[in-house]
């Protein structure tokens, strides 16, 4: 059995969808399109190459999170990574849209986008997490829930 | 342009709130077991009328506070944990998929509830009907 990665501290991802989810919010109503490429790249240097490497995960272990107590739970870092990629390919359509002329559809991929961080940083409830959870459970991978 | 895109914002943002309460309503529900699922063994009840069996694995970070207040609010209870990967069989006999999972068996060994997750145990403990 493959060794279980070191867990995480939670807030850390939801702070990095906080900000994704502003900035894309902020780029629609304002049609600043390069924030889609922009995000796409900030997204896949923490997913591709862990949390030190992400702009806001680390600006989150650096600045934010040693002001705050411990975490009270700690979690599984392969869900939200796993999410964090489903976001960068989602983000990487979004530009080639726009690249293309498809302005709305763009802008529609984004806000799925903003939508799903949204309801992650607010509320816990992370899509692309629990569909890794389900090809988890599929595999017969047990993981913790939380 | 502008106001236009505010509210399309502003309505994203209640449809995020809605589905996020009907999510947490759907998550934290606590299921009857089915008749179908086996007996809990006499040699983890131990002869107790009540026994709380707390499924977990090594990352499961909620599953410590669980067992805790478990021994806590239900003392006259035998509470057993078990780590779902050392021990496949069971965990496969009950079908347990993640951690934690808790099982409220009576003295027959019968499961009386089944909670996935920290959430349907807080609100079981909120409501333990």
């Amino acid at each position: 059995m493959a060794r279980s990665p070191t867990p995480i501290d939670p807030r850390g991802p939801r702070f990095n969808q906080a900000v994704l989810t502003l900035a894309l919010l902020i780029g629609f109503v304002f049609d600043w399109k390069p924030v889609a490429p922009a995000f796409a790249l900030v997204l896949l240097l923490g997913a591709a190459f862990g949390t030190r490497y992400g702009p806001f995960l680390r600006l989150y272990a650096e600045l934010i999170k040693p002001r705050l107590q411990p975490p009270s739970e700690l979690e599984d870092p392969r869900p939200p990574r796993f999410a964090a990629t489903v976001g960068v390919v989602i983000l990487t359509a979004a530009t080639v849209a726009f690249a293309a002329g498809a302005t709305t559809a763009g802008w529609t991929l984004a806000l799925i986008v903003a939508v799903l961080a949204g309801l992650s940083a607010t509320t816990g409830i992370c899509v692309g997490c629990e569909m890794w959870l389900l090809v988890a459970r599929r595999r017969g991978t047990l993981v913790s829930n939380s | 342009m502008i106001p236009l895109r505010l509210l399309v914002v502003v309505v994203l943002a209640f449809a995020v709130l809605l589905v996020a309460r009907l999510y947490r309503q759907w998550r934290g529900k606590v299921r009857s077991d089915k008749p179908a699922t086996p007996l809990v063994p006499m040699s983890i009840r131990a002869g107790a009328e009540r026994t709380w069996v707390i499924f977990t694995t090594p990352l499961c970070a909620s599953c410590g506070p669980i067992e805790a207040r478990l021994r806590a609010a239900d003392p006259d209870a035998n509470v057993v944990r078990i780590d779902a990967i050392e021990q496949p069989r069971l965990s496969h006999a009950f079908k347990v998929r993640s951690a934690p999972t808790v099982l409220l068996a009576d003295g027959e060994g019968r499961v009386k509830a089944r909670l996935v997750g920290a959430e349907a145990f807080e609100n079981y403990v909120r409501n333990p009907t």
